[in-house]
This record gives C-alpha cells, structure tokens and sequence, in this order.
C-alpha cells in the first residue's frame, strides 16, 4: 500500500484495525477518481479503514451512514481538505485522471479547484454575488477580460440555476441571499472554476424542503457534466439523486452498489438495519 | 434462477426499528391480513361444507360474512397508504409492504372463492337436487382438493406470520397434488357423473371445484411473496422444481 502523507508508528500499525470486506462492487466503470485501501488517522485514531471506492464520470455516489462512520473524513481526502487538521494522515492510494493527489509535488490548490466543494452550511464570501462567483476564476487566472469573467460568471448562475433570480443584483451581498439562493451561489462558485468533481458534504441540510428540492434538481443537471460524491443524512435524498451509494460504518466502507440495489435489496445486515431505522 | 448471492438468512423481524411506532404499524399492517386469512380458511371450510353436507346455513353464514373480509382489505389498503406516507419504507420494510398488500389482494380474492362456492350449495339447493346427488368418487375427490387446497391456504397464512421460505416452499410443492385432486374432479364431473348430473348442476359443481383450485393457487401467490420478503427475490413466473430444488439446496 503506497504511504501518501505522514508516518505511522509500529505501535500505530499493530493497533491498526484490519477493515471489513466491502460487499458489492467499488469500482466504477468510467472512473475519475479512485481510490484504494486509504486508511485515514486522526493521532492514533483511525477513521478510515481500508477504504476503497472509485467515482465514476458523470454520476453521483451518496455517502451514508451514522454519525462518526467517517463518510464526511473520506470526503474530505478527495480534495485534500484533511491537510489542513493537525494531526491528521492520509494512506493508500487516491488517484484523479491516473495522478496520486497526495503526491509531494502535487499543489492542494489548484487540486481543489479541480475538485470542488460544497459544504453544509452556505458560505458564501461577505462579497457581492457577482465577486462570489467571480473570485475563483480571477485567483486562478482562468479569463484574459472581464467580458469573459462576465460571461464566465453568468454561466456558472446559469448552471447553478440561480441567474434568473439573482441577474438583476449582482452587486449586491451574497449573504442577503435565502439560504437556498446561498447554496446555490456556493455550487455556481465550484462550478466557476471548472471543477471535474464535485464534493457535497450534507448539501441540503440547513435548507427547507423547496430549497432542497431546487439543489437536488441542480444535482441532478450537474451530473450531466461533473462527478459528485455526497455526503447526506437524508437516505431518501440519496435515492433521490445517486446512482450508486457507499454505506458506512465505524470508518470501514460495508456495502457499495447501485443506489436502486442498496435501497430495496442491500446484502448486509448493517447496511439494511440502517436504511430500515433499526440502527441502535 | 435465482441469484445464489441473494439467497440471505430470512429477515430478523425480531430486530425492531428505532422508531417504535414503526414496528407497530408493520404489526397492525400484518395482524389484519393474519385475521383475513383465518376467516378465508373458516369460510371456505364451511362452504365446502355447505356443498358437500347440504347444510344450507353454512351457505347463508358465509354470505353474511362476506363483507367483513372486504373491509378488513379496505383497512389493510389504508395501512399499506399511511405507512408509506409516514415511513417511507425501504429495503425489506418495503419489501413488507408492497407484500401484505399483494397479499391482501389474494387473501380478499381467496374470500371471494368461499362465497362462489357457497352461492354454487345454494345453487344445488335451488335446482331441487336429491340428497344422492353427488356419488361417493366425486364427493371424496372434492374433499381431497378441498383439504389440499385449504391445508395450503392455512400454511401460507402461516408463512406470512413469520415470512417462512420453507414453509412458502411447502406450498410450492402441494401444488402438484392440487391440481390432481382438481383434474380428478374435473375428469369424473365430465364423464363418470355426467348421466346422474343435469348439465346445470354439473356447472354449480364445476364451478366449485375450480373456486377450491383457485384458492390453492391464492395460496401459492401468498407463498411467492413470502420469499419475495424473506430473500429479496421475486420468485413470480419462475420454474418451481427448480426454485424449490435451488432454494432447499440452501437449507430451507
């Protein structure tokens, strides 16, 4: 197993639990990432055991799972968002387009413009709107004029689905925005920088029930172009928008399959007592 | 055939949901298609009864009670809606539902067998036949197909209860039996008694014997959607030596 970032001890190791076999099939037939045996430490710690799963070029894989199963940590490795926690290594192997995104050489920063996030809470900058979407691009020198940061950033509105609703107002606060509009001015930033995958992590769980069917709408059109890996709660909102789901359960990945598959017939008993409600 | 990795051990139905009322519905869901099922047996006994003994107020018990089964599967349907509003059931939960209410619909329609049978003795009654009106060889193979069809009807209720594979697969392999005991039926009412019987009352009994018969394959229906919940496994259209053979090949 390739060692991306940091050393474990031969204490660690021996304490090192092996990971339970996955059921189902965790490769994706047209993958954009993948990623193999990543254990995740936080200290001595494990999260993440032995994790393998690919995501596949336009769908959607949900995550789900209990609190603390490690879901949203294993999210977080696909952008390297765990960089940034003290304390925290990251082994095995994650490739995006055949590169190992924890190679030394490799920069975080343009790796997660390539693959982007969105997180629970909308957060967009105490800027305009137009300077939300617009940021991005400029920082990463994507446009030579502002007639194309212009047109760049009607577009993103545009596949965000928020342009209509926000083209008359560009100047003014992203964060007068409802929280719905908020989420969506986060996806057009994402989208802004031209990601090739796009990471949720509980998208739409501070949003109502409109706001959450417009994003899971959005979802659904963004998959015509990006892959999205989602972290939810919602088990129904993961039927709603995947085409395949990840179950997991005290850092170890239980069950994979088709999202129809998972939620109708799942092969594991701890996959089923969770989607059924007996969990604990 | 079915998919040997699918075959799982039968659903811990033991193992409750968090949400406690959850399981109550389920069990309310489940206890009146329990009770639509035993008064189905109780009916049809006593139909057959009605027929076979010429006890008219049998006939006339199970046409008064007719409409109980009917709103007892009006009150399943309302189950089967509210728990799929309330719970958005999935995995095996909703496998159980869409189940019961399949079930239902054959248990409801199982009902309706009792009560064609039980208009066919009154029928009999009507038409002014003689007490010696069935012969000795076509009363016994009428009872044959009754006991048969009934004894599966009872174990598929059975299985329901516990959503037994073994004793859906109990059923599966009655079937055959059945369907003697119903051509038996079929073949002396149209040769051997056709002297002693007009072509009315042949009818009245034909239309009997295939009412038992449908009842047995109620049961089987009841049975196929047993395993459906059990293994995830529509089982619906498939070959049965083949699906009992592969299925107690894994133990049940």
């Amino acid at each position: 197993m390739e060692k991306a970032t940091g050393a474990i001890s031969a204490a660690e190791l021996a304490n090192s639990q092996h990971s339970r076999e996955t059921v189902g099939d965790f490769t994706a037939v047209d993958p954009r990432m993948t990623c193999r045996e990543v254990d995740v430490w936080y200290g001595s710690k494990q999260a993440i055991k032995g994790v393998s799963l690919d995501i596949g070029k336009n769908e959607v894989v949900s995550m789900i799972g209990p609190s603390g199963c490690g879901k949203s940590t294993f999210l977080r490795c696909l952008n390297r968002m765990n960089d940034t926690i003290d304390g925290c290594r990251v082994t095995g192997s994650i490739q995006l387009d055949g590169q190992e995104i924890y190679d030394k050489g490799l920069d975080p920063v343009p790796l997660r413009a390539r693959v982007g996030m969105v997180f629970q809470k909308p957060n967009p900058f105490p800027k305009s709107i137009y300077e939300n979407v617009a940021y991005g691009p400029r920082i990463h020198g994507l446009t030579n004029n502002k007639a194309e940061l212009d047109a760049l950033v009607e577009d993103s509105l545009k596949k965000a689905g928020l342009w209509n609703e926000v083209k008359d107002r560009l100047d003014q606060p992203g964060t007068g925005l409802s929280g719905g509009q908020q989420q969506r001015l986060c996806i057009a930033r994402t989208i802004a920088v031209s990601p090739e995958v796009i990471l949720m992590d509980e998208p739409c769980s501070a949003l109502d029930p409109i706001a959450t069917a417009i994003v899971e709408e959005l979802i659904d059109e963004l998959r015509q172009n990006y892959s999205i890996a989602i972290v939810t709660h919602s088990m129904q909102q993961a039927a709603r928008v995947s085409q395949r789901t990840a179950y997991f359960h005290l850092g170890d990945l239980i069950e994979v399959g088709e999202t129809n598959h998972i939620f109708t017939n799942p092969q594991h008993k701890l996959t089923e007592d969770y989607i059924t409600g007996r969990f604990g | 055939m079915t998919d040997d990795r699918s075959l799982k051990p039968i659903v811990d139905l033991a193992s409750g949901h968090t949400v406690r009322r959850y399981d109550l519905e389920l069990a309310k869901l489940r206890g009146i298609i329990l009770e639509m099922g035993e008064r189905v047996v109780e009916q049809t006994q006593s139909a057959v009864k009605a027929l076979l003994d010429r006890e008219d107020s049998q006939a006339f018990w199970v046409l008064d009670r007719e409409p109980q089964i009917d709103f007892l599967s009006l009150d399943a349907d309302e189950e089967v809606f509210l728990v799929i509003a309330r719970r958005q059931p999935a995995a095996v939960d909703l496998r159980i539902v869409l189940a019961l209410s399949k079930i239902a619909a054959d248990v409801e329609r199982a009902g309706d067998k009792a009560v064609r049978i039980a208009r066919q003795a009154l029928e009999l009654r009507d038409l002014d036949a003689g007490s010696d009106l069935l012969s000795e060889p076509l009363r016994d193979v009428l009872r044959q197909l009754d006991d048969k069809a009934c004894c599966m009807f009872e174990r598929s209720i059975k299985a329901v209860a516990t959503f037994d594979v073994a004793g859906a697969l109990n059923i599966f392999e009655d079937e055959p039996t059945l369907y003697q005991a119903s051509n038996g039926a079929r073949k002396l009412l149209g040769e051997l008694d056709r002297e002693s019987l007009t072509a009315r009352q042949t009818v009245c009994l034909l239309t009997a014997a295939h009412a038992l018969e449908r009842i047995g394959n109620h049961a089987a229906n009841i049975a196929e959607q047993v395993i459906y919940v059990a293994l995830g496994q529509d089982v619906r259209y498939r070959n049965r030596e083949i699906l009992i053979e592969t299925l107690r090949h894994h133990g049940y």
